[in-house]
């Protein structure tokens, strides 16, 4: 007999996020490396430790060996516990056949026992693909206090951009009174974080119809939240107000870690108060050389570094040679950039060898943000032995 | 399975760094930037495959228990051996050298019941990097009863013996007169077998200020760095959950070892900052040891200084020491008067 939780989150951490292109070829989107030491799902795995949630179920489904191996039993998150903690939920198979995930309410339908053995009050729903800080304690205290049966997180876009979220039209109490998946013209500029609270008793009875309902495409900001409206049932949405981020493209993902970079960061790495946790690699510090020279960037451990770098995320292991300049870039673990080489506006995955002089930077004028990959690596040596 | 139980003799008062050992052991002083000193032995073991260890602490051991904890960390927390932290019941009266017989003999349970045959014996103030199975290898070859390890000409203090024969030498210390194994190893008398390892590594052996700060400068040398942190066999230590090194536009930096979670707004030459360090703008750093969480404000100038943890320097404050005789800021003290010596 497990004791009874009053809040289990459950971490949606299966996704692709095939627009991050090379990034997530061999692993998860939630597993790609930011801010010079982490990994996105750090944020959301280290909000639930700082809120005082220990009961986190991982859902993985696509490339998880990663994922897996880097949450290992929690404990770099606290969340190595006796009773509840982190645990791993992959898809498996029943006698009826293999279960894949085939949208995120059905991720969660598919391991509703796991909740059950906890018999909660609430069921707070994750993603594990966005950068935040935030306090679920708070968003569960409104929650309650709201007497609803399902709270949003929500948070201010600006209006030109609404037309790509899911938009939530509420009263001026922020009762949610329509949903809006991505409309053409938006009502509201109150976009869906993809956090959720349901009270589980709810959220079980309309999974379980959901799940017979042939239509559905079994996602949460599509079938379920109508659902919940159809039945009128209260839904609150949560309005937050620090920094949040979808890292889903190479241009976001890029944009958040300068965001990193600025004077006052939306988002305060140094916060002690709110730390956010990570597996740490435990490497030396790192060397910063004679003719080096290092201005407003993050530097991780391990890194050896003989060139310039700024407005730069340096991840541990790095080294960069003599004479090599990196502006504007965010340059993976164990990345090597070789003497007199140049990387700007560039992401450099991990482990990725920029030879010796080889010269990275967009076309003048483009706004574009060059994901470095071996093959780009054997086109410009060519050029240059051309 | 090792057959090498390690142990770590941390009694032993090194009177030359009594200013960084007032409120700690001296097997927890900081080093490089986000080490204490027993980090580096205790990875030596665990990297030579040693599974058992047992720290031998005195007095003020609060932060080298706290430093250790359960011995996670160094992959120490087993079921079966890992660490053992073994506390004096009293302190013996006499002062020691390493494998102290008085000390070892307070938990002769330990050596009787642990089931490896022999033993390692080291101390918490030589920082090196070396392969314990190697000297080993050596101590079998050459039969000998005690391999004494050693760097160039200088002992480090570290010995191999079969436990049976340690156990002996407790027993009978009231006998003998032996005080510690090291005594047996330096006394011409006696008829053991006794034999050298050589370790050719960079090694710092750490009783004075002066070695601290000589050897700390060394560690900007990429060829005393590699010996001491190479890729195969990490120096493991206590994880802090610090973010990266933040440069703001106003740094300028070069020839220096940055632990993370430090914030360079000045600038910072041929220096050792460890984590959590706070350089404020248009202060100037050069050639000094800045330890964890100390904060140095804007408009400072400091050379040759050792600052340990969470020290506070004021705006405008200069402080200067000299390559042979650097100046020591204790923990946790303020400086708002310029000093120079």
């Amino acid at each position: 007999m497990m004791v009874k939780k009053k809040c289990v989150a459950m971490l949606l951490a299966g996704g692709q996020g095939s627009r991050l292109q090379s990034l997530t070829t061999s692993i998860a989107k939630p597993a790609v490396p930011f801010g010079g030491k982490y990994r996105i799902i750090d944020f959301t795995l280290s909000n639930c430790t700082n809120s005082g949630i220990d009961t986190v179920g991982v859902l993985t489904q696509y490339q998880p060996l990663v994922l897996n191996s880097y949450i290992g039993i929690g404990s770099a998150w606290d969340l190595d516990r006796r009773n509840g903690g982190v645990t791993v939920l992959p898809p498996y198979t029943e006698a009826s056949g293999v279960k894949w995930y085939s949208g995120t309410a059905n991720a969660i339908y598919h391991n509703m026992k796991y909740i059950e053995q906890y018999n909660p009050e609430y069921v707070l729903i994750l993603s594990g693909d966005h950068i935040y800080k935030m306090d679920y304690s708070k968003m569960l205290d409104y929650h309650i206090q709201n007497e609803a049966e399902a709270t949003i997180s929500v948070v201010e876009v600006p209006w030109d951009e609404a037309s790509r979220f899911g938009i939530m039209n509420t009263n001026k109490e922020y009762e949610i009174l329509e949903f809006d998946e991505k409309p053409a013209e938006p009502k509201s500029n109150l976009a869906s974080m993809g956090i959720y609270i349901f009270n589980w008793k709810a959220l079980k009875e309309f999974l379980e119809v959901d799940n017979v309902n042939e239509e559905s495409s079994h996602d949460f900001g599509k079938d379920l939240i109508p659902l919940f409206l159809n039945e009128d049932k209260r839904l609150m949405a949560y309005p937050f107000d620090g920094y949040w981020k979808d890292v889903g493209t190479v241009k976001s993902l890029w944009e958040a870690n300068m965001d990193l970079l600025e004077e006052n960061p939306g988002l305060n790495l140094f916060d002690h108060s709110w730390r956010i946790y990570s597996r740490n690699p435990n490497q030396p510090p790192q060397y910063i050389s004679h003719h080096a020279e290092v201005k407003e960037s993050l530097v991780n451990e391990g890194c050896f570094i003989e060139g310039k770098v700024q407005n730069s995320v340096i991840f541990q292991g790095v080294k960069t040679g003599e004479g090599s300049f990196i502006d504007e870039a965010v340059i993976m673990p164990d990345a090597v950039i070789g003497k007199n080489a140049v990387v700007k506006r560039a992401i450099v995955p991990e482990n990725i060898h920029v030879p010796d002089g080889i010269t990275i930077e967009p076309e003048d004028g483009s706004s574009d943000i060059i994901l470095v990959t071996d093959e780009l690596i054997a086109k410009l040596r060519k050029d240059v032995t051309a | 399975m090792s057959r090498l139980l390690g142990v770590i003799d941390a009694t032993n008062v090194v009177g030359g760094l009594q200013d960084l050992s007032l409120n700690r052991s001296v097997a927890s002083i900081p080093f490089a930037g986000r080490y204490r000193f027993v980090d580096f032995i205790l990875s030596n073991m665990v990297n030579s495959g040693v599974e058992s260890v047992a720290i031998f602490p005195k007095h003020q051991y609060r932060s080298l228990m706290d430093h250790i904890g359960s011995g996670k960390n160094w992959d120490l927390d087993r079921k079966k051996d890992g660490l053992f932290f073994l506390p004096p019941f009293f302190e013996p009266n006499e002062n020691s050298t390493v494998g102290s017989f008085a000390r070892l003999e307070q938990h002769l349970d330990f050596f009787k019941r642990s089931h490896q045959d022999y033993v390692f014996i080291a101390n918490s103030y030589v920082i090196t990097n070396i392969d314990i199975e190697e000297a080993l290898a050596e101590h079998l070859i050459h039969d000998h009863d005690i391999t004494e390890l050693v760097n160039h000409t200088h002992s480090l203090d570290m010995y191999i013996v079969k436990k049976s024969l340690l156990i002996e030498l407790i027993e009978d210390r009231k006998n003998s007169q032996f005080i510690s194994v090291s005594d047996v190893v330096n006394q011409p008398l006696h008829n053991f077998k006794i034999g050298t390892y050589t370790h050719s590594g960079y090694a710092a052996i750490m009783k004075t200020i002066e070695a601290y700060f000589h050897h700390s400068m060394k560690l900007l040398d990429p060829v005393v760095w590699n010996q001491l942190f190479p890729a195969d066999r990490p120096v493991f230590t206590k994880v802090k959950d610090e973010p990266p090194t933040r440069y703001t536009a106003a740094s300028t930096v070069t020839n220096s070892m940055i632990a993370n979670g430090a914030v360079i707004e000045g600038k910072v030459d041929s220096s050792i900052i460890s984590r959590a360090v706070k350089i404020g703008r248009n202060s100037h750093v050069t050639n000094c040891v800045i330890m964890q969480k100390s904060q140095i404000g804007e408009g400072c100038t400091l050379e040759y200084v050792i600052m340990d943890k969470d020290v506070r320097v004021l705006d405008g404050v200069t402080l200067k020491g000299s390559p042979e005789k650097p100046l020591v800021l204790r923990k946790g003290t303020v400086r708002d008067m310029a000093v120079s010596i």
